[in-house]
C-alpha cells in the first residue's frame, strides 16, 4: 500500500513537472533580475529573457528591483519558521515584522530600554508588578488594531502546551505561567488587561532583567484573531503571518528566499526602503562573489569569517565596512568532570599555553580584543578583569605540578562543518603540543554534539555566546547554574555560585547586584578557570555604497532591524 | 508481462518496509535528538524534556516504527520536526528541482556521450578514440565536488554559482553531473558497438563484401543502442534519488539536500519520507530497465518471470 | 558495474542476431563455415591468470603505464617521510596561503601547512580505503552470494537484504553508519564495507546458480561432498577471474566514496589529511588560493584514473566475453 502511495506521489509529481518545466525554478529569478511577482511570471514565460536582462544593466549591479529599493541579505541556513515562540535562532524576520512592548537600542553609546508598543510603564516597589501603558495607534498588517488583549494572548499562546513553544523561559517568571504550561490552568494568572490599552503583569518573584527580557525577539506581540485563525500555519504561511512591524512577510520560497515588503501604516512611520530579500547562500565564498556582483547589499563578515581577511585587507572596501562591538564572547569551556581538566592546574596551564593575541591577529585580522571575563564590554556589569597571561613556561611548570610532567592527552570537541571552530582548534592543538599536551580534535555532527554536550559528556569545547538581553544574568545564569553547567558540559560543583545566581535574579539594588555578578565571574573564570575567555570580536559587516544608515545593533547580532536603513543611489 | 510487473512491484513492498525499519533501528542508536538540534546553542533542558514527552520522542523505536507504518498506510507521512511542514509537501517542493537537474544532466550526457562512443568505436584505437575515452574515464574518476568547485571558480561572475532561481543556475551543476554520466554512456556505447562490429559473423560478412560498412553500422547501432537506453533508465533513477554532493555544493534545494538536512537534524519523519521516496524511485528505475530488457529481447526471461 | 557488464553483453547478442537476419541462410552457412575453419586454426591454449596478465601488459600499454603510475604513487605515499622535510600537521600561521614555490611545491593551506606533504600523507587514507573495505565487502559478498545461490532456502532473505542496501541511497547509509559509530578512519572501513557487499553478492549468486547445475558440481554432490566444500573448492575458484576484475573496479569506487564522506565532514578527521578532506577544506579559499583545490583534486584524479585504466585492461584480458 505504502508502495502505491509513494509511486502515486512520484507519478503525480512527474506529471506536474511535465506540465510546466518552469515551475521547478523558484519564482522570480530574483537574484539577477530582482523581482516581485511580475518578475516571476516573466521568467516562466520566456526562459532566455530572464538570463539576458541580468547582464544588461551592469551599472549598479542587479539591484534595481521592480519595487525599487530592496535590500538583499544572504542567509546561511533555512529558517524553520518565523514564529519566534517556536524558534531560538533566526531572528532577522521577527525583528522586522513584529514589535515588542519595549526595545533595546543604543542611546548615547549605552544600550537602553526604550518604549515601543508600550509608551510607558510603572514598576511596583517590590519589583513584582509591571503596568504597561500601550499605544492606541498601532495596527497589525491585517488592519486589526493592537490592544491589551493581544499582549495577554501572546503570553498565553507561549505557555499553552498545545503551542509546543521553545521559548517558554522568557515568560516563565510570570505568576501562574508554570501552571498553564503544565496544563493546570487555562490562562496565565499574572497577565491582565486592565483596559484596552493597559496591561498588568505580575511576577512570581522579582526578576531584575524582566524589561530587558521583554525586548528579545521571542517576546514579539501577536494578534489574537489572526494568529488563532492561522493555527499551525502561523509563521510558515506568509499570507497568515501578521505582526505590527515595519515590514510584512509577503513571499517565502522554502530553501531559497524570503521576501519582506514595507508596511505603509507602521505606527512609527513607513520605513525608508521598499523591502528586504533574504537569500539563502550557505557558502561564504559565494556570498563574496555575489556581493562583488552587486547581487547582495549587506554581507555579515562575522558570520562568514573566512572572507574577513579578504575584505579587511582590501583598500577598495575601506569605506564599505561597518563595525561595532559584539556583546558576546568567544571562549573555551572545560569539563570539570573529565581528566585531565578536572584539575584546576591543568585548566590554568592550558589557558597560559594559548597565545590569544596571535590567533586574533593572524586569523581574524585583529578585529576584536582579548578578554578575561565572561561579561563582554557593552553589557551591564562588565568590568576590568585580571589578565590571564600567555606563559608557556609557566604552563609547563603547572602541568608538572599536577603530575603531567610527561604530557597528557586532551580531547577537544567540535561540530563537523564548522570551519571556523576547526581552524582555531587546530591552532590551539598546535600551541598545546608545545607544552606537551597532546590534543585530539573530535568532530561530531551537530545533533550528536549538542545532545552529548547536553548530557555533560563532552571534553573541552569552543563556544560563543551573544547577549539575548542586556544583563549579566544572560551570560552567567546560562552557563553556571546547576542544570545549565551540566547542559554545557562544564560540570562545575561550586554550590555557592548556584545560590548566588538565584539570588542575583531577585535583587533590587542595582549596585549590589553588579558586585555579586562580578564575584561570580571572577570565581568561575579566575579561580576555578572553568572557562577560558578568548576574545570579544568586532562585528564587521560590508555594505554597498548605496546603503545608508546601517548600524550594528547594541548586541552585535547579525540579525537586526532594517527600519532605519535607506538606499541612495 | 503484466503479471511479471505486478509481481516485481509486490516484491518491493518488503524492501520499502525494510528500508523504513533500517532507518528506525539505525537512528535509534545514533546519538542526538531533533529538539536539541532545533535549540542550537540555547540548550533549555526543561523545555527539551517536556517537549520530548509530548512529541513522543521518548517512546521506544519499535513503537514509533509501528505508528509510522500505520500512519503511512493512511497516506500520512508525518510532519518534519525541523521545518514544521508536512513531509509530502516538502518532497513535492524539492522533487521538481531534482527532476529538472537530473533531466538536464541526463540529456547533456546523451548529447555528448553517445556520439563520442560511436566515433570512438568506429575509429577504434585512433587518437580521437583515446582522447574521447580518456575524457570519459576522467568523468567517472574525478569527484563531483572537485569538478563543481573548479567550475564555480572558473565561471564566477559569468554564470550563477549558487541557488536555483533561473535556468542559468542549472548549467554548472548539470555539467558536473552530466560529465560523470556521459563518461559511463560513452564507454558503454563504444564497447557494445565494438562487440558487434568485431563479431565474427560481421567481420566475415564484411570480408566477403556482403554488405558495406555504413549498412552494417546502421543495423548494429540500432540494436547496440538499446542497452544504452536501459542504462539511461538506471542513470536517471540514480540522478533522481538526489545528487547529495552536487546539490550541497550549488545550494540546490532538492531531494538530496533535504535528505542530508534530515539526517543532520535527526528529523526522523522527513528522513523516512525522503529515503522511502528515493528508494521507490530507484526501484522504479530498475524495473523500467528490466522491462526494457525483456521488451527488447523476448527471449530474455527475467528470473522469476515465468 | 554489474549493470554495465550485463548491458554490454546483451548489446552484443542482440546486435549480432539482428545483423544475422540481414543475410540469406546460404550466406549465413558460409559465414559459419568460415569461422569454424578459422577457429580450428587458432585453437586457444589454456590460459592461466599469469599469462593473461602478461598478455595484457604487452597489448595494453595504457594499463601497463597505469600500473607503473600506481606503483610510483604507492611508494611515494608509503615513504612520505623520506620525501618531504615538513610535518603534515604542524601549523605555521606566518606561512598561510602561500602559492606554489620552490620551498612549497604545491603551496600551503590556510594554516600554513605544506600541501604537497599533506597530499603524500593523505594518500595513506586513500590506499587503505582502496584495499581494506573493498576486501571486506567482497569477502562478505562472496560468502553471502554463494550461500544465496547454493542454499536456496536462504536465497530470498539474503537477496531482499541486498535489494534494500542497493536501493538505499548509499551516501545516506554511509553517513548514518558514520554518525552511529563515530567518525574515525576504521569506521570509514566499516561503513564502506556495509555498502559494498550487495553488488558482489548478486554477481556471485548468479554465477553460483549456473555453476551448481554443471556436471562437475553435480558429480561432487553425487559423491557426497559436503556443501561448504563444494562451494569453496569447486564453485569459488570458477568465479575467481570475474572477482579479480570486480575487485580492481571496486577500489576506485571506494576511494571516491571516502572522498565524498570526507567532503561532507563525516570521513577522515583533522588534523589527519585525506584528499577529499583537503578539497573540502579548500572550499572557502578556492577563489583566492586555487592551489588548495587543484592539487588534492589532481591526486584523486590521477589515482582513480590509473586504477580505472588498470581495471579495464584487466577485464579485457580476463573476461571471456571480451575477445581481442
Amino acid at each position: 500500500m505504502k508502495k502505491y502511495v509513494s509511486l502515486l506521489m512520484a507519478g503525480a509529481l512527474a506529471v506536474s513537472m511535465l506540465g510546466g518545466c518552469g515551475s521547478a525554478f523558484d519564482d522570480g529569478s530574483a537574484s539577477t533580475t530582482a523581482a516581485g511577482e511580475a518578475g516571476g511570471t516573466q521568467a516562466q514565460a520566456g526562459t532566455g529573457a530572464a538570463g539576458e536582462s541580468s547582464g544588461a544593466p551592469g551599472s549598479s549591479g542587479g539591484a534595481a528591483a521592480a519595487g525599487g529599493n530592496v535590500i538583499h541579505i544572504p542567509e546561511h541556513d533555512e529558517f524553520p519558521t518565523v514564529d519566534c515562540q517556536k524558534d531560538t535562532e533566526f531572528y532577522v524576520v521577527p525583528l522586522n515584522i513584529y514589535d515588542r512592548l519595549v526595545e533595546c537600542e543604543v542611546v548615547d553609546g549605552v544600550a537602553t530600554i526604550v518604549p515601543s508598543l508600550a509608551e510607558s510603564w510603572d514598576i511596583s516597589d517590590d519589583g513584582l508588578v509591571y503596568t504597561f501603558h500601550l499605544r492606541d495607534d498601532v495596527t497589525f498588517h491585517n488592519g486589526a488594531g493592537f490592544t491589551a488583549d493581544d499582549v495577554v494572548y501572546t503570553v498565553e499562546r507561549m505557555m499553552n502546551p498545545a503551542t509546543a513553544a521553545l521559548n517558554t523561559d522568557f515568560f516563565s517568571m510570570i505568576k501562574g505561567a508554570a501552571d498553564m504550561l503544565e496544563g493546570q490552568a487555562d490562562g496565565v494568572e499574572g497577565v491582565k488587561a486592565l483596559d484596552d490599552y493597559t496591561v498588568e503583569i505580575t511576577l512570581d518573584v522579582p526578576f531584575a532583567p524582566f524589561l530587558a527580557n521583554l525586548a528579545t525577539p521571542s517576546c514579539s506581540i501577536y494578534n489574537r484573531a489572526a494568529t488563532e485563525a492561522a493555527g499551525d500555519q502561523f509563521g510558515i504561511d506568509p499570507a497568515v503571518t501578521v505582526g505590527t512591524g515595519p515590514f510584512m512577510i509577503t513571499d517565502w520560497v522554502l530553501n531559497d528566499r524570503i521576501t519582506l515588503a514595507r508596511y505603509d501604516d507602521y505606527f512609527k512611520g513607513p520605513a525608508n526602503i521598499d523591502g528586504i530579500e533574504l537569500i539563502q547562500v550557505p557558502d561564504e565564498n559565494t556570498q563574496k562573489l555575489m556581493y562583488e556582483n552587486g547581487e547582495l547589499d549587506v554581507v555579515d563578515l562575522s558570520s562568514s569569517t573566512s572572507q574577513l581577511a579578504y575584505f579587511m585587507g582590501n583598500d577598495a572596501y575601506k569605506d564599505n565596512l561597518v563595525t561595532g562591538p559584539e556583546a558576546g564572547n568567544y571562549f573555551y569551556a572545560f569539563n570539570l568532570d573529565m581528566a585531565p581538566t578536572d584539575d584546576v592546574r591543568v585548566r590554568k596551564a592550558i589557558s597560559m599555553a594559548i597565545d590569544r593575541q596571535t590567533i586574533l591577529d593572524q586569523m581574524y585580522s585583529g578585529a576584536g580584543h582579548v578578554v578575561n571575563s565572561m561579561l563582554p564590554d557593552g553589557v551591564l556589569g562588565s568590568y576590568e578583569a585580571e589578565e590571564i597571561p600567555y606563559d608557556p613556561e609557566g604552563a609547563k611548570a603547572l602541568l608538572a605540578e599536577a603530575g603531567y610532567g610527561d604530557g597528557c592527552d586532551l580531547e577537544l570537541y567540535q561540530k563537523t562543518n564548522d570551519p571556523d571552530a576547526l581552524a582555531i582548534n587546530q591552532v590551539v592543538q598546535s600551541m598545546l603540543s608545545q607544552v606537551g599536551i597532546n590534543v585530539t580534535i573530535k568532530q561530531m555532527d551537530e545533533a550528536a554534539y549538542l545532545s552529548e554536550r547536553r548530557e555533560g559528556k563532552l571534553g573541552m569545547t569552543r563556544a560563543v555566546w551573544w547577549a539575548d538581553f542586556n544583563d549579566p544574568d544572560n551570560f552567567l545564569y546560562t552557563f553556571f547554574t546547576e542544570k545549565n553547567t551540566k547542559a554545557r558540559s562544564i560540570n562545575h560543583k561550586n554550590t555557592d555560585v548556584y545560590q548566588w545566581l538565584e539570588d542575583g535574579r531577585a535583587m533590587v539594588d542595582e549596585d549590589e547586584r553588579m558586585e555579586l555578578y562580578k564575584k561570580i565571574d571572577t570565581t568561575m573564570v579566575q579561580e576555578e578557570a572553568a572557562v577560558f575567555p578568548l576574545f570579544q570580536m568586532d562585528h564587521v559587516v560590508v555594505v554597498q555604497d548605496w546603503v545608508k544608515g546601517f548600524r550594528i545593533p547594541w548586541n552585535g547580532w547579525t540579525d537586526t532591524s532594517y527600519y532605519k536603513v535607506s538606499i541612495e543611489r | 508481462m503484466l503479471k511479471y510487473i505486478a509481481k516485481r512491484v509486490l516484491v518491493t513492498v518488503p524492501v520499502l518496509i525494510g528500508v523504513v525499519f533500517l532507518i528506525f533501528v539505525m537512528l535509534s542508536v545514533v546519538p542526538g535528538d531533533p529538539l536539541t538540534v532545533m535549540m542550537g546553542e540555547k540548550v533549555k533542558v526543561d523545555v527539551i524534556e517536556r517537549l520530548s514527552e509530548t512529541m513522543h520522542l521518548n517512546d521506544p523505536w519499535y513503537t514509533r516504527f509501528v505508528w509510522y507504518l500505520w500512519d503511512a498506510l493512511h497516506g500520512d507521512f508525518g510532519t518534519s520536526y525541523k521545518l514544521m511542514r508536512s513531509v509530502s509537501s516538502l518532497i513535492a517542493n524539492a522533487f521538481p528541482k531534482t527532476l529538472t537537474l537530473a533531466v538536464s544532466a541526463a540529456v547533456l550526457s546523451w548529447i555528448v556521450g553517445i556520439p563520442a562512443g560511436i566515433i570512438s568505436a568506429v575509429k577504434k584505437n585512433s587518437l580521437v578514440d583515446h582522447l574521447f575515452m580518456g575524457f570519459a574515464l576522467c568523468g567517472v574518476s574525478i569527484p563531483a565536488f572537485s569538478v563543481g568547485m573548479l567550475l564555480q571558480n572558473i565561471f564566477n561572475g559569468i554564470l550563477p554559482v549558487s541557488g536555483f532561481a533561473s535556468p542559468l543556475h542549472l548549467i554548472l551543476p548539470a555539467m558536473v553531473l552530466g560529465w560523470n554520466a556521459a563518461g559511463t554512456i560513452a564507454r558503454l556505447t563504444r564497447s557494445s558497438l565494438l562487440e558487434v562490429l568485431e563479431d565474427d559473423y560481421i567481420r566475415t560478412a564484411r570480408a566477403k563484401g556482403l554488405a558495406p560498412l555504413p549498412v552494417i553500422l546502421g543495423h548494429a547501432m540500432k540494436n547496440s543502442l538499446l542497452p544504452v537506453i536501459t542504462m539511461m533508465a538506471i542513470q536517471i533513477s540514480t540522478l533522481l534519488s538526489g545528487a547529495v554532493i552536487t546539490e550541497t555544493l550549488f545550494s540546490i534545494p532538492g531531494i538530496g539536500r533535504l535528505t542530508v538536512d534530515a539526517i543532520n537534524g535527526r528529523d526522523m519523519p522527513l528522513l523516512q519520507g525522503t529515503v522511502v521516496f528515493t528508494t521507490a524511485v530507484i526501484i522504479a528505475g530498475n524495473l523500467v530497465a528490466d522491462i526494457l530488457y525483456s521488451v527488447v529481447d523476448p527471449r530474455i526471461r527475467v528470473e522469476g518471470g515465468k | 558495474m554489474a549493470t554495465f557488464e550485463q548491458a554490454a553483453s546483451l548489446a552484443a547478442r542482440l546486435a549480432v542476431d539482428s545483423v544475422k537476419e540481414q543475410f540469406s541462410p546460404q550466406e549465413r552457412l558460409e559465414a559459419v563455415q568460415k569461422i569454424e575453419e578459422e577457429e580450428l586454426q587458432y585453437m586457444p591454449m589454456p590460459d592461466t591468470m599469469r599469462t593473461k596478465l602478461l598478455g595484457m601488459c604487452r597489448e595494453n600499454k595504457v594499463a601497463a603505464a597505469s600500473a607503473v603510475v600506481l606503483a610510483v604513487m604507492a611508494l611515494a605515499i608509503i615513504f612520505a617521510d623520506k620525501l618531504t622535510v615538513y610535518d603534515p600537521n604542524v601549523i605555521n600561521l606566518v606561512e598561510r596561503l602561500q602559492p606554489p614555490s620552490k620551498a612549497h611545491w604545491c603551496g600551503t593551506d590556510d594554516l600554513g601547512r605544506d600541501i604537497f606533504t599533506r597530499i603524500l600523507y593523505g594518500g595513506r587514507v586513500s590506499l587503505l580505503v582502496g584495499v581494506i573495505p573493498t576486501s571486506i565487502s567482497m569477502a562478505i559478498g562472496i560468502v553471502l552470494g554463494m550461500v544465496s545461490g547454493y542454499i536456496r532456502r536462504l536465497d530470498a532473505v539474503i537477496m531482499r537484504l541486498a535489494d534494500i542496501v542497493l536501493a538505499f541511497p548509499s551516501i545516506v547509509l554511509a553517513m548514518v553508519v558514520m554518525y552511529t559509530l563515530g567518525a574515525t578512519t576504521s569506521n570509514i572501513f566499516i561503513a564502506l564495507s556495509m555498502i559494498g557487499w550487495a553488488g558482489t553478492a548478486r554477481i556471485v549468486r548468479s554465477q553460483t546458480l549456473s555453476l551448481r547445475e554443471q556436471e562437475f558440481v553435480e558429480a561432487a554432490r553425487g559423491m557426497g561432498v559436503k556443501k561448504w566444500t563444494i562451494m569453496f573448492r569447486h564453485i569459488l575458484p570458477n568465479c575467481l577471474p570475474s572477482l579479480i576484475v570486480l575487485f580492481t573496479l571496486n577500489i576506485p569506487d571506494a576511494i571516491l566514496s571516502e572522498a565524498n564522506l570526507s567532503f561532507l565532514g563525516v570521513g577522515t578527521q583533522p588534523p589527519d589529511s585525506s584528499w577529499g578532506l583537503m578539497v573540502s577544506q579548500s572550499r572557502t579559499f578556492a577563489a583566492s588560493s586555487p592551489w588548495m583545490l587543484i592539487f588534492p583534486s589532481l591526486a584523486i584524479l590521477i589515482m582513480v584514473l590509473a586504477l580505472n585504466f588498470l581495471g579495464d585492461g584487466l577485464r579485457d584480458a580476463v573476461d571471456p566475453h571480451m575477445k581481442k
